[in-house]
């Protein structure tokens, strides 16, 4: 179930992921690789970051697709992105 | 008779605004002080629009009712958005959605008072001259070329387009576009593997390009134009692919390319790959059409777009250039090693 504007990120972020791969929020993991162990390619990366963007409205480019190797780091790069946007 | 249409007043739609052509469009766009509407569709990359700031669409072409909204209010409409199957297996299912999918648009556009239809094809349509010159506006197959999915799709799309009658539609043609915003890595494939080393296994061929930036302008200016061509190719050059690869394993200081296989084996290798990609996912090393458009590639004279549209084709050394220096800077290719100029 989509989670309500007042989740956490973690849980938005997870959810995300859940819609791009066949895996429950439940199951996934900070340290599971995007790649490697939930089978999601470049373009789904790249999919990933912009519904993140939507989702969280910030203002994510496509050069930012280096950081988000696992669940942990793009967990960590909306929060940078949100502090950011919070000044 | 058609209206001419002002830039000041024009109210673009971008169908495919998101993607590789979309962007460099949009970009043109706003260096002309002109703020397109951008379609989209739910499943897309949408960064780099919301970095643009613009107005964005919801646009799923399977989506009259969504078409229709997107189109009202339009004045021209950009087709950057056709149908490109992911792999070529499946060419009765690739036909009836590309085509189910541009009757949808082609409707849409009809119905809400669209005067002018840009709908962007490819030069797989291009029919090469018994002469072996190079082949202009005028050399279109007289029937379906048998070479492939992709040629057979692009070829009845644009017919389809061109039989349109309830509104103007133009029909722009590129050759392989290179350039800035290949996010999905599509015609870059072979340059990107080649920058990095890696023996890709193709075949020869004659090869067009196009700087997709030169080809947004184009477009531009095809919306602009009182009385367009109907149908227009643009390339920059041609060249054959094998010298082009080694060329470019030179300037990226890179083991030569693989020698390149014939015909028969490029197309074996291609199809291993794409039954190999449907089963387990990923990507066939070598995309069928790119064979398909090697081997059956035919120089290409874009006298019309230099002529009528005033189109000054960059060198390829400028564009190679661009496409390095952002494909770099998104780490398509290793930021760390210096371009070998």
């Amino acid at each position: 179930m989509r989670p309500d504007p007042t989740a956490t990120v973690d849980d938005r972020v997870l959810y995300i992921i859940s819609q791009l791969v066949p895996v429950q929020p439940s199951q996934i993991r900070a340290e599971q690789r995007l790649r490697e162990d939930l089978g999601m390619d470049s373009v789904g990366s790249m999919e990933l970051l912009s519904m993140l963007a939507e989702e969280l409205d910030l203002d994510i480019g496509v050069e930012d697709i280096t950081e988000v190797h696992t669940v942990g780091a793009t967990i960590a790069l909306a929060k940078t992105f949100l502090a950011r946007k919070a000044g | 008779m058609h209206r001419p249409l002002r830039g000041a007043r024009l109210r673009p739609l971008i169908l495919g605004a998101a993607g590789f052509l979309g962007l460099n469009l949009v970009d043109e766009f706003a260096a002309q002080g002109i703020a397109p509407r951008c379609g989209r569709r739910v499943r897309t990359n949408v960064l780099e629009l919301r970095r643009r700031k613009v107005t964005m669409v919801q646009a799923e072409l399977d989506s009259p009712e969504q078409l229709a909204e997107a189109c009202a209010g339009v004045d021209i409409v950009f087709h950057l958005a056709g149908h490109y199957p992911r792999l070529s297996l499946d060419l009765p299912g690739a036909l009836e959605m590309g085509l189910r999918q541009l009757e949808h648009v082609l409707d849409a556009a009809a119905r809400a008072g669209v005067r002018r239809l840009i709908y962007v094809s490819s030069s797989a349509t291009a029919a090469p001259r018994d002469s072996g010159s190079p082949s202009t506006e005028a050399d279109v197959f007289d029937r379906v070329p048998a070479f492939g999915t992709y040629h057979a799709l692009k070829w009845h799309m644009e017919a389809r387009a061109l039989r349109e009658e309830r509104l103007e539609v133009v029909v722009a043609c590129p050759a392989a576009c290179l350039g800035p915003w290949d996010l999905r890595v599509g015609t870059s494939a072979l340059l990107v593997g080649t920058a990095r080393g890696l023996q890709i296994p193709h075949p020869d061929g004659v090869v067009s390009w196009v700087d997709a930036r030169d080809l947004a302008l184009g477009l531009l200016r095809l919306a602009l134009h009182p009385a367009p061509p109907r149908r227009v190719l643009f390339s920059a050059g041609s060249l054959r692919l094998q010298p082009l690869l080694e060329d470019l394993a030179r300037r990226y200081g890179v083991p030569a390319p693989a020698w390149p296989l014939s015909p028969a084996e490029a197309l074996a290798f291609c199809d291993a790959e794409e039954f190999r990609a449907a089963r387990y996912g990923g990507r066939p090393a070598l995309a069928r059409e790119l064979a398909d458009l090697i081997i059956h590639g035919v120089p290409l004279d874009a006298a019309l777009a230099r002529g009528a549209l005033g189109i000054t084709f960059r060198p390829l050394s400028q564009t190679l250039d661009a496409f390095d220096d952002w494909a770099r800077r998104v780490r398509i290719l290793p930021s760390s090693k210096p371009l070998e100029a």
